[in-house]
């Protein structure tokens, strides 16, 4: 009988860890089961809470209709309609056809008095804007805040900036074709002398690898980007012995160095400005529904998505970019004749003058 | 002199005349648009309760997957180094005997073979999770199971891969040098609290109790380099070194880090101490989660090495004296260091940052350049008084 009794003791004992890790187990599930309910409940909660505050943001505000644009604020001396009337074109020319869904996404704004010192209700919903604001400052913030409808993820890192209408369309121009001609490129040289494939690699339009090689072409390049960039991140741990050969001209180094960075850390030899302005000229092409058939397919190589929503080959697209971006040189700086006469005569003046001075005399 | 009368009034002319131009009432029209900052906007009361539920069910989630690994963790005979669980995808043996022989360098790189605790190294592959019904589980952050009462020989490090290394994991990229020995400081750096378990077993209670109290952000890196490579400290995610602090970023920091930073030894002192006095109770189970953004939220500056450098510096018998010391920490940190905590720890920050001046203290160009304009005007005074002309 003892002996039984002994070893059923054994048996619980050993037994015990067991157990114990069980009703641990058991809690951490239970806990883990009863979170994810409540966070289930809250969820619902929230979204009615998301929904009725929507409601109370915009309750009592005024609805402005132009176009396409939907703007929901409150009464102020905002001159929100003539911002629109302005904004609504430039909006209603990038987007074409599938401006009209801008309806299903208003603009709300808060307007605020910009002088005050009390202390303004929390916002949850839209955005503040001083009310003092003029036309053109207003209808800028339009423009820069106008939601690009059905914009995809993929689109946005290819461009590395939203697109959004601007009123400058000029300038844009302008910054590209000083970039064609200062950034220290080989690629970029190339693209300015004509040779469109080189416009397409650094538009980053069409076969995506090899980058490296296409985007910084001569072991210069390569080596200026590690030492120059990246030095610091090499030079500490593993890398630093292969920054001391890439710097010390051995290509090889340089290049592996390059090839080790995350995907996308790699530099483009061309800012979002650059795509930018191909995306406006596409759109141009394409007249009204190029927008629509540059969204239809997100999942489209971005060549064949320009090139539908262009109606044009992608390399005719390109060389018009190219064109466009050249013949928006920036326009030399030139003086007057009269500029340098006048010049003369100022110095000769103040040189007069302090020839007549005397000693001071109090 | 009548002259000099006639320049003087025409220049006070001026000044009027600018100032009834410029001044109110008529004023003049602003040059720019005034400044003002309008309000992000921030989620409901409801929406923020709903994604605060999301963080705790995330670690719950992340404690019951550690608790579900405890059980299967098998180790192998042959490796005395941690044993490596894979969820999310199943690899090929050939990927995971690469990162096993990773982890075995990174394992007799911290001077470690057959160990007490036993470390296990749970790596979450990266995966997409679409569903609505439930948070995306933790994937940012490390999470550690710590040894407790009912399982004293065991911790196991929970390790989300991310897009990057799951792809390398997986093979999807060029396993060059470089790219391994980042792997090899991304693994070392994963092991956390558990390599100290592993180094010099269970702590002794005042330790885990002080360790517990401030989530283990002194004892979150056993290696000699930085976390991220050599040179690369949570200093280095802060900021440039080789630039100035930001008072901001300095203020951001409790009073005693502060103080640290700028070299006093009682700041060192309070900040090494922080948590020691609470008698905390070791929970079942012991998990260990790191803040999210963790070199925010230290009390020494890179605190993530600090133990590792003591243990360095003292030497391991040491500092295993400290470890399973039972004496109140500072009594026993004292002894293995043999010199004053806040002294000790002062030389130590000296070694990674340059003490910042606190309280007020014009800085040395300012006073060059007002000595040098008060030098000026004298010499000028002096010239003009020297040609004056006395009829």
């Amino acid at each position: 009988m003892s002996r039984v009794l002994l070893l059923w003791c054994a048996a619980t004992l050993a037994m015990s860890p067991l157990r114990g890790q069980d009703s641990v187990m058991a809690r951490a599930h239970h806990r883990a089961d009863s979170l994810l309910s409540s966070w289930r409940e809250a969820q619902r909660l929230a979204d009615v809470a998301d929904s009725l505050e929507q409601v109370r943001a915009t309750a009592g505000s005024d609805t402005i209709a132009v176009g396409a644009l939907r703007i929901i604020a409150n009464p102020s001396p905002l001159p929100l309609r003539e911002a629109a009337e302005r904004a609504w074109p430039a909006i209603d020319s990038l987007y074409g056809s599938v401006a009209a869904e801008l309806t299903e996404h208003p603009y709300i704004f808060r307007a605020v008095d910009p002088d005050t010192a009390v202390r303004r209700t929390v916002l949850h919903v839209g955005a503040e804007l001083p009310w003092d604001l003029d036309v053109h400052a207003t209808s800028r913030i339009l423009l820069t805040t106008v939601t690009p409808p059905r914009f995809d993820h993929a689109f946005a890192d290819w461009l590395g900036a939203t697109l959004r209408p601007t009123l400058r369309p000029g300038d844009e121009r302008s910054a590209v074709y000083l970039q064609l001609v200062t950034v220290p490129s080989e690629a970029v040289r190339g693209c300015f002398l004509g040779d469109i494939v080189r416009c397409k690699d650094v538009l980053q339009i069409g076969d995506s690898s090899g980058v490296l090689a296409r985007w910084y072409v001569t072991p210069a390049e390569r080596e200026a980007l590690v030492s120059g960039v990246f030095g610091d991140y090499f030079a500490r741990g593993g890398t630093a012995l292969s920054l001391q050969k890439c710097r010390r001209h051995q290509d090889d180094a340089c290049t592996a160095l390059l090839q080790s960075l995350p995907p996308g850390s790699l530099p483009r030899p061309l800012a979002p400005v650059a795509r930018m302005v191909l995306v406006r000229e596409a759109l141009r092409a394409g007249g009204r529904d190029a927008y629509r058939r540059l969204v239809a397919h997100p999942d489209s190589p971005i060549e064949t998505r320009l090139s539908n929503a262009a109606e044009l080959d992608i390399d005719a697209l390109v060389a018009r970019w190219r064109e466009l971006v050249l013949a928006a040189r920036p326009v030399p700086l030139t003086f007057p004749w009269w500029a340098s006469v006048a010049a003369v005569l100022w110095t000769a003046f103040f040189g007069f003058c302090a020839l007549r001075s005397s000693r001071w005399r109090l | 002199m009548a002259s000099l009368k006639g320049w003087v009034v025409a220049g006070l002319l001026g000044c009027l005349a600018l100032a009834l131009a410029y001044l109110p009432p008529r004023g003049a029209s602003s040059s720019g648009s005034p400044f003002f900052v309008g309000q992000s906007p921030s989620g409901t009361p409801a929406r923020q309760r709903a994604k605060a539920l999301a963080e705790e069910w995330r670690n719950a989630d992340a404690a019951v997957r550690l608790l579900e690994d405890r059980p299967r963790v098998k180790g192998d005979s042959l490796r005395a180094s941690p044993a490596i669980v894979f969820r999310g995808a199943t690899l090929s043996s050939n990927s995971v005997r690469d990162v096993e022989n990773v982890m075995d360098s990174v394992w007799r790189a911290l001077g470690l073979g057959e160990t007490k605790v036993r470390v296990t190294l749970a790596i979450e592959l990266q995966r997409p999770y679409a569903s609505v019904d439930a948070p995306t589980p933790l994937q940012d952050r490390v999470a550690y199971l710590a040894p407790d009462s009912t399982h004293r020989t065991d911790c196991i490090a929970y390790l989300p891969a991310g897009a990057y290394w799951t792809s390398f994991i997986l093979g999807k990229r060029d396993a060059m040098q470089d790219r391994l020995g980042r792997f090899a400081q991304w693994l070392q750096a994963g092991l956390g609290p558990c390599a100290f378990y592993a180094a010099y077993g269970n702590p002794g209670r005042h330790v885990q109790s002080w360790l517990a109290a401030r989530n283990w952000d002194v004892g979150l890196y056993l290696g000699s380099h930085g976390i991220a490579g050599e040179r690369f400290s949570s200093l280095t995610i802060l900021g440039d070194p080789r630039f100035p602090w930001f008072w901001d970023g300095v203020y951001s920091f409790p009073p005693a880090t502060v103080a640290c930073i700028a070299g006093r030894p009682s700041g060192c002192r309070a900040a090494v101490l922080a948590g020691a006095a609470e008698e905390r109770m070791i929970p079942i189970p012991n998990v260990v989660l790191p803040e999210r953004r963790w070199w925010r939220a230290q009390h020494l500056l890179p605190g993530e090495r600090y133990l590792g450098d003591i243990a360095r510096t003292v030497g391991r018998d040491r500092f295993l004296a400290f470890w399973t010391s039972g004496e109140p920490v500072d009594t026993a940190l004292a002894a293995a260091l043999k010199r004053p905590v806040g002294e000790w720890t002062a030389d130590w920050e000296r070694g990674f940052v340059q003490p910042i001046r606190l309280g007020p203290a014009a800085p040395l160009e300012g006073v060059v350049m007002a000595l040098t304009i008060a030098v000026f005007a004298i010499v000028l005074v002096a010239g003009t008084a020297s040609r004056r002309q006395i009829r």
